[in-house]
């Protein structure tokens, strides 16, 4: 049977068996809803519901939560079979914990009994993803943004920069935006969620940003419950947020700035190798013209060496871009398993939790 | 005693530049940021909600301005008006504990995201530490962060350990801290009264390189103060940007760092002492600035690093020549180690001549290893054997008081020499003498 590779992310969960060529099997979204006498998952909306995220900006918080979404994708979803548990890989987001990572290991091992793990930190997975093992992984997802640079396959921690801002923070800014502009309309987060991912576009560079600003096509959306909203220049400041946090109000630099002074952090003689192999990633950085922006403004950055984006090979799937972690899970699967170099459940009776951190990095 | 296996311990080095923080037991440390934060002063004190990240909020301060302060390489690399760039650190022991503590914060709570209180700690110090300030770091320790166990340890042991020797001599050169450190380190302690110091540090010597270029006519540009704008499709421009709010400290700083990192790729210790004449031919190196400038070098690469040997050539430099009435009496680095060694007693002084350690960042120059050793087998005793030794990597250069402290904090031997909170409420701070030589 082949191991599964599981990416739980902020919003979305992807799961599947690890064939590296096609698209995980399961999406599911993270957030799940609890029902008042026991927990289930994606019922639809009840009058009384409370929703529970077990994942929290990129980590695992609540870990009844996760075990029962766990429970549903692996028996259900994929098909396992109590007793005949198979072999499992996840993935880290940057600077995880110690203890979340030691607590993972305990979760699988004694609930799951599963026969094998292996954990590794995203953004190695989505440079294997696209065939390199050294590079610069930028992470826009739903709750963070990592910038991770990548040599010979070890994550540089000491440049590695890590964002409390994501694709979240970007629809409350949808909804504050909308609602100057539509006061009597009510909007529902869920309800943003589904009209950022619709609408959302970045400008193509800041002049033309201001230009939006001014006069922008104003286009009308019916919402589930029936009441209209119009969407005009809101749709552009969602992706010129990312660009320059100014507009949320946040005092950083944009994307592309931050990214070229985490690489200065390392040695220069690594520079050219890690801008000229920059790859995106994550749900937010499929926003229609994104990569475009991103390669104007990297053009402008004030460097010698300018950053310059991945083409993903042809034989992967299309929308590589928002589950490029998880297929390359499905490439280290491949290699990591076969070769036994994995925690068995022999390793862990013998050392415990601990051994995640020796034999997994 | 505290014996703790199953919960990593925490490695915290706190150098005058940069602040190392790691769990214990790998080899680099996860959380690497300037040891210098930003603080910008409120002057109006009626605020009743304090932003988190202003400390020290005292509703009847005596005479202190509230202050909003900034951690970390992010929050400092972003330019805000009136921000003033404070270092806790003066002439090596610390002044301000507030800067100190938020420091900690940043590094515990969003650099490695962990709770202080489940992990015991090694901080390294400084081997001038006084006792009043040891005793004052491990009240912040265990009363703030209520830490259950501490161990205080000497840089210079720390390297020491990293190298896997418990007898050496080590020459901490930090990459831009305030000073040089010689200590001799016998047995896994430090000799107090042969430690030498200089000021002649990284920052000095960056200082001085900066200097030297500006009396050339290039001006370093920090990064904020320019932009490229496209003026023409395919054609770019380098715009400069104007901030009259910055502060010069901010602007020093930034400054600075774009000059160590000329000095770190381009500075080259030279192989006989430096002067003017032989070194005039030198072919120039080029450097590309973050704004698109090239700049040539020449004989500055040779120049800035031979100050470490001869102090009195930065006198030469422009803009430096009050050195000479602040430092009278400062020696270049083979004279310092002579005259640590001097200090000690005669039977292990052939033992440090043969195991001399470099550390620190500015150490990782280049062929600074080799120079030292020529300077010092010229002076030194017929008999002894002179060996400098420094690890190959530079990383490992650059941190070797983490990695010091990392493996300590791992050996299974020295789980029952933590300082424990226990024995801190039962014997008060004072205890920390006795506990951590």
């Amino acid at each position: 049977m082949e191991a599964v590779v599981v990416d739980a992310g902020s919003k979305l969960l992807k799961a599947g068996f690890a064939i590296p060529d096609q698209a995980p099997s399961m999406i599911i979204p993270t957030q799940m809803k609890r029902m008042p006498i026991d927990a289930s998952l994606d019922d639809p909306s009840l009058v009384e519901d409370i929703t529970v995220d077990p994942i929290v900006r990129g980590f695992v918080k609540d870990w009844d939560a996760m075990e029962d979404l766990l429970h549903h994708v692996l028996y259900t979803g994929l098909g396992w079979e109590m007793g005949n548990e198979g072999q499992i890989l996840f993935t880290d987001p940057l600077c995880t914990p110690k203890a979340v990572r030691e607590q993972l290991v305990q979760l699988m091992f004694e609930t799951f009994n599963i026969s094998g793990f292996y954990a590794s930190e995203q953004a190695v997975l989505s440079l294997y993803a696209v065939g390199r093992i050294s590079g610069c992984t930028v992470d826009i997802g739903h709750g963070k943004i990592d910038i991770a640079p990548v040599i010979e396959g070890a994550v540089q921690h000491i440049a590695s920069r890590r964002f409390e801002l994501g694709g979240l923070d970007l629809t409350k800014l949808l909804v504050q935006e909308l609602a100057k502009s539509n006061p009597q309309v009510k909007l529902s987060l869920s309800d943003a969620e589904k009209i950022k991912e619709q609408y959302a576009c970045c400008a193509e560079d800041d002049v033309n940003y201001e230009k939006i600003q001014v006069s922008c096509p104003v286009e009308q959306h019916t919402l589930p419950d029936g009441q209209v909203i119009m969407i005009g220049k809101e749709r552009y400041t969602i992706g010129e947020a990312l660009f320059q946090p100014s507009v949320m109000g946040l005092e950083a630099h944009g994307i592309v700035e931050q990214l070229v002074r985490s690489i200065s952090t390392v040695s220069s003689e690594n520079h050219r190798q890690l801008l000229e192999n920059t790859v995106l990633c994550g749900g937010t950085a499929s926003m229609t013209g994104f990569e475009d922006r991103f390669q104007k403004e990297a053009s402008l950055c004030s460097s010698a060496i300018r950053p310059s984006l991945v083409k993903p090979p042809e034989y992967m799937p299309e929308n590589l871009i928002t589950y490029s972690a998880w297929v390359g899970g499905a490439i280290l699967a491949k290699v990591v398993f076969p070769q036994n170099q994995h925690i068995t459940k022999a390793d862990y009776d013998e050392n415990g939790p601990a051994v995640v951190h020796r034999k997994c990095f | 005693m505290y014996g703790g296996d199953e919960v990593s311990a925490i490695v915290v080095d706190l150098g005058s530049h940069t602040c190392k923080a790691g769990y214990a037991g790998e080899d680099a440390p996860k959380a690497v940021f300037p040891s210098v934060i930003g603080s910008i002063d409120q002057m109006e004190v009626d605020e009743p909600d304090n932003p988190d990240k202003n400390s020290g909020s005292v509703p009847d301060s005596k005479s202190k301005a509230k202050r909003k302060l900034y951690v970390g390489s992010q929050a400092l690399g972003f330019r805000r008006d009136h921000v003033e760039v404070l270092s806790p650190i003066k002439d090596g022991i610390v002044a301000d504990w507030e800067i100190v503590e938020s420091i900690w914060d940043h590094a515990f709570k969003e650099c490695l995201l962990i709770d202080p209180k489940e992990h015991p700690m090694l901080l390294a110090e400084p081997c001038a530490n006084s006792q009043q300030q040891r005793e004052k770091s491990a009240e912040i320790m265990f009363e703030k962060y209520q830490v259950p166990a501490l161990f205080l340890a000497k840089n210079a042991v720390l390297t020491a350990f990293a190298s896997g020797r418990a007898t050496s001599l080590v020459v901490d050169s930090g990459i831009s801290g305030g000073s040089t450190t010689v200590a001799p380190v016998h047995d896994g302690y430090v000799l107090q009264k042969a430690v030498a110091t200089s000021p002649i540090g990284g920052e000095f010597l960056t200082d001085c390189l900066m200097k030297s270029l500006e009396s050339k006519g290039l001006t370093i540009k920090p990064r904020y103060a320019f932009r490229r704008k496209e003026m023409r499709p395919g054609e770019f421009q380098t715009v400069d940007l104007d901030f009259p709010n910055t502060t010069e400290s901010y602007k020093l700083y930034c400054q600075r760092v774009i000059a160590s990192d000329i000095k770190e790729c381009v500075c080259r210790a030279p192989d006989t002492p430096y002067d003017d004449s032989s070194y005039s031919n030198i072919p120039m190196t080029s450097y590309e600035l973050p704004d698109g400038q090239t700049i040539e070098i020449g004989a500055d690469r040779f120049k800035t690093p031979d100050i470490l040997f001869n102090p009195s050539l930065a006198q030469t430099i422009p803009g430096m020549e009050n050195f000479a009435e602040t430092a009278p009496s400062v020696c270049g680095l083979p004279q310092m180690v002579l005259e640590s060694i001097n200090k000690c007693d005669v039977d292990i002084r052939r033992e440090l001549f043969s195991s001399i350690l470099l550390a620190g960042g500015t150490a990782s120059m280049q062929q600074l290893k080799e120079r030292l050793e020529k300077d010092l087998l010229e002076e030194s005793p017929q008999a002894a054997r002179v060996k400098v030794l420094a690890s190959g990597n530079a990383t490992e250069r650059r941190f070797s008081v983490w990695i010091g402290g990392s493996i300590l904090a791992s050996l299974g031997s020295f789980q029952q020499m933590w300082f424990s909170k226990s024995e801190f409420e039962e014997h008060g701070a004072s205890y920390v003498q006795r506990k951590c030589p």
